[in-house]
């Protein structure tokens, strides 16, 4: 859906992406991670075709963004880092705005506008002034006319930013949603246990570059990562989950995080298997940090 | 009707400020009516209201058009709509004014009334189209200079949006100016009054001339506008309208070669090389205009060094800023002057040399804006480069007249000295050197890789 090939991006005095190329999936939601000043918004705005390129290509949905900006833009619904609302319009008015502005038919809008304020919960609110509305409301709002016309690609910068725990929790189940309704999504954010939640992919960006010169699958849903952890450390712990067909991402003498079936059943023979195998297993569960353990295991390796 | 435009509406048309407008107009003219004073009538006070409204406050209207969205944060999400260039222009042009068009169209149905009645239908009709011409060339160029400003990337402090409204205003006060030096009845210009207008030889009513260039440069404007707006939505310019607008307006200054005195640069000089002249000239003050205004990006520099060396001229000329093109306009006309000069009976060399000089100079300052832009940030590039070309110009050689040493003059500005080719050497020698320069610099600040 989205495919970069050696993109080069210069500021006056500074190289801000060097030679990035990437691609992502169709149909996933991937985090863009990396230190400050990493090029992450710099990127998303080349990918958004708010920004045109030194050199390289980006291609969205197979339409270049050099050549064909307005067709892009029009698949595309992009949140920036800071933006602004229409305060003194309504919300139906800042939806109706975005949805005509996005060239949806007069006699459509109104559904369209129901549709993407039913989605961000806001179909309660329709007359309310944007003005009026909370900061985790104004986000729903922003993200309301970021998809009111059902882009294919969805870029967020930082969307979690300043929002309590109630709202980033609503914020991950839409982001879930609009990923469940076929929608590519592409977030920026330095909160990786907020993008544990619903991202499948990794892109580490450092200093203008990929690290690793690809995107790393963090997350598979439907072969989520475990965590066993021994008590007395065996060398062969790799070699044991591998002989049994497990993709082990992993392993040291103590532990191992692989992927595995959600099925119960055969989590179970697993860990019997690996008990009545001599192994000294003191935990096995799902691990929860793997996108922050990739993080952690990417920076740096540029 | 526009997405832009409507909702320009319901931000500005709301009926209570329509209802409140109208109020308050009511008053105005009730109470000017009453008023029995000398020059104090329902239309005198609505002519007045009208350049209050429309072109004062709608120059800082039309001025936030855009610069407002920006400081709000608004105008990404713009950019990224599916609006074209001339959709998002017109909804922006006249979204932005609305209000302010609302109160001036009341004013002028006040003024026109009045003129039809007590001076026909005709001047009334003249009277409309100027007073349109004036209020919408005025927001044009406010909002012309506001999006040439974003492109900068500068734009929303207090003070640079009162300079974007200022140049509507420098506009307003133009098409004023002209406006008045054709009526008969006019006070304030009435040393320059013209009935006719001598223009490529011929004589032209002077007040239809002008009618028709007001409408020609206020299409150039809003134009100029429309190729802002399509930068700002990523979309690409060719070349070919600016150059366009180079010819038309190298033919239109060039037929006003009747009002040049000839002094002593143009003494003995025929209407070709007149006109030539003032081509060159027009070009040349279009180059240290455009060198002010245009971004001067060393990344498009060398993207454009990048195109040149790889041998892809056609990408090279298509991506020319319009100061290249404006200077490339200046030197080729320059040359052709040069070339008539010298090649008439007998030849021209004093003043071909003084025309070979200036060129050489325009090459030297162009040249010094690219430097000082390779050495700062854009603003404070522009700033340098200026307080460079005073000093060149004014400065040092004032403090070397006054030394006694004004043969030394030739080192900074044109000077008819002997030998003739002395002032054009030294002139192209700086001019070639500083090029050179900002060549060389542009390839040094080859920018490092981003470092976190």
């Amino acid at each position: 859906m989205i495919e970069v090939h050696d993109l080069v991006y210069e500021y006056p005095a500074k190289r801000a992406l060097d030679g990035v190329s990437l691609v992502v999936p169709q149909g996933t939601i991937t985090a863009l991670v990396g230190p400050n000043g990493a090029g992450k918004t710099t990127l998303l705005r080349c990918l958004a075709a708010l920004e045109m390129p030194y050199s390289g290509s980006v291609a969205i949905d197979g339409l270049d963004t050099s050549k064909a900006p307005r067709d892009v833009h029009a698949r595309l619904g992009y949140l920036p880092d800071f933006y602004g609302l229409y305060d003194a319009l309504s919300v139906r008015r800042c939806l109706t705005y975005a949805a005509w502005s996005h060239g949806i038919a007069p006699a459509l809008t109104a559904a369209a506008v129901e549709n993407a304020a039913r989605r961000v919960s806001l179909l309660d609110r329709l007359e309310t002034r944007a003005g009026e509305l909370s900061r985790g409301l104004r986000q729903r709002l922003a993200i309301a006319q970021a998809i009111v016309h059902t882009p294919k690609v969805v870029l967020l910068d930082e969307p979690a930013a300043g929002l309590d725990p109630q709202a980033r929790r609503d914020l991950s189940a839409l982001l879930l949603e609009l990923k469940g309704a076929g929608l590519t999504l592409v977030v920026s954010s330095h909160i990786l246990a907020e993008l544990e939640d619903y991202c499948s992919e990794m892109i580490v960006i450092e200093a203008g570059q990929i690290v690793g010169g690809k995107a790393v699958k963090v997350k598979d849903i439907e072969r989520p990562r475990y965590l066993v952890e021994l008590a007395t450390a065996r060398s062969d712990l790799a070699d044991f989950l591998k002989g049994a067909g497990l993709d082990v991402a992993e392993a040291d003498d103590l532990h191992a995080v692989f992927a595995f079936t959600h099925n119960r059943a055969a989590r179970a023979k697993l860990v019997r298997d690996l008990v009545q195998a001599g192994f000294d297993v003191a935990g096995f569960g799902a691990s929860t940090k793997a996108l922050e353990e990739s993080y952690f295991a990417q920076v740096g390796k540029r | 009707m526009g997405p832009e435009f409507r909702r320009n509406l319901w931000l500005e048309l709301s009926t209570q400020r329509m209802v409140l407008a109208l109020i308050l107009l009511a008053l105005v003219f009730f109470a000017a009516a009453l008023s029995g004073r000398d020059g104090v009538t329902p239309a005198a006070v609505a002519t007045f209201l009208y350049y209050m409204v429309v072109v004062i406050w709608g120059t800082r209207s039309a001025a936030l058009a855009v610069v407002g969205e920006i400081r709000d944060r608004t105008w990404d999400a713009q950019r990224l709509s599916s609006l074209g260039a001339s959709q998002m222009l017109w909804g922006k042009l006249f979204g932005s004014t609305v209000y302010n068009w609302f109160i001036g169209g009341i004013c002028l149905a006040v003024m026109t009334v009045h003129a039809a009645v007590h001076r026909g239908p005709g001047a009334a009709l003249m009277d409309l189209i100027y007073y349109l011409a004036i209020g919408l060339i005025a927001q044009a160029m406010a909002l012309l200079a506001s999006l040439i400003a974003v492109r900068r990337r500068q734009s929303h402090s207090r003070t640079e949006i009162f300079l974007y409204q200022f140049a509507g205003l420098l506009a307003a006060v133009a098409v004023f100016a002209v406006w008045e030096a054709a009526n008969p009845g006019a006070a304030l210009l009435a040393k320059v009054h013209a009935d006719v207008v001598p223009w490529w030889g011929e004589d032209f009513a002077a007040r239809g001339f002008l009618l028709v260039s007001l409408a020609v440069f206020a299409g150039w404007t809003l134009l100029g506008c429309y190729r802002e707006m399509r930068l700002e939505l990523q979309m690409q310019n060719g070349p070919l309208v600016w150059l366009a607008f180079l010819a038309f307006i190298g033919l239109y200054v060039a037929g006003f070669d009747a009002f040049l005195s000839r002094d002593s640069l143009a003494a003995g000089w025929d209407a070709v090389a007149l006109r030539l002249g003032l081509a060159a000239s027009t070009y040349a003050t279009l180059s240290y205009v455009m060198v002010l205004l245009d971004p001067k990006d060393r990344v498009h520099f060398r993207w454009l060094g990048t195109q040149l060396v790889s041998g892809r001229i056609g990408a090279a000329l298509m991506g020319l800023d319009s100061f290249m093109m404006s200077y490339i306009a200046a030197f080729l006309s320059s040359a052709a002057l040069v070339a008539y000069l010298l090649t008439r009976l007998p030849p021209q060399s004093a003043s071909a040399a003084l025309v070979a000089a200036g060129t050489g100079f325009l090459t030297r300052d162009v040249a010094i804006f690219v430097v000082m832009h390779t050495r700062s940030a854009r603003q404070r590039g522009d700033m340098s480069a200026v307080i460079a070309l005073f000093a060149l110009y004014v400065l040092v050689p004032s403090i070397l007249d006054g030394l006694g040493m004004a043969r030394a003059l030739v080192l900074f500005y044109p000077q008819p000295v002997l030998p003739v080719w002395l002032s054009p050497a030294i002139a192209w020698v700086e001019g070639l050197a500083v090029a050179a320069f900002a060549t060389r610099r542009i390839a040094l600040t080859r920018a490092p890789a981003a470092d976190g």
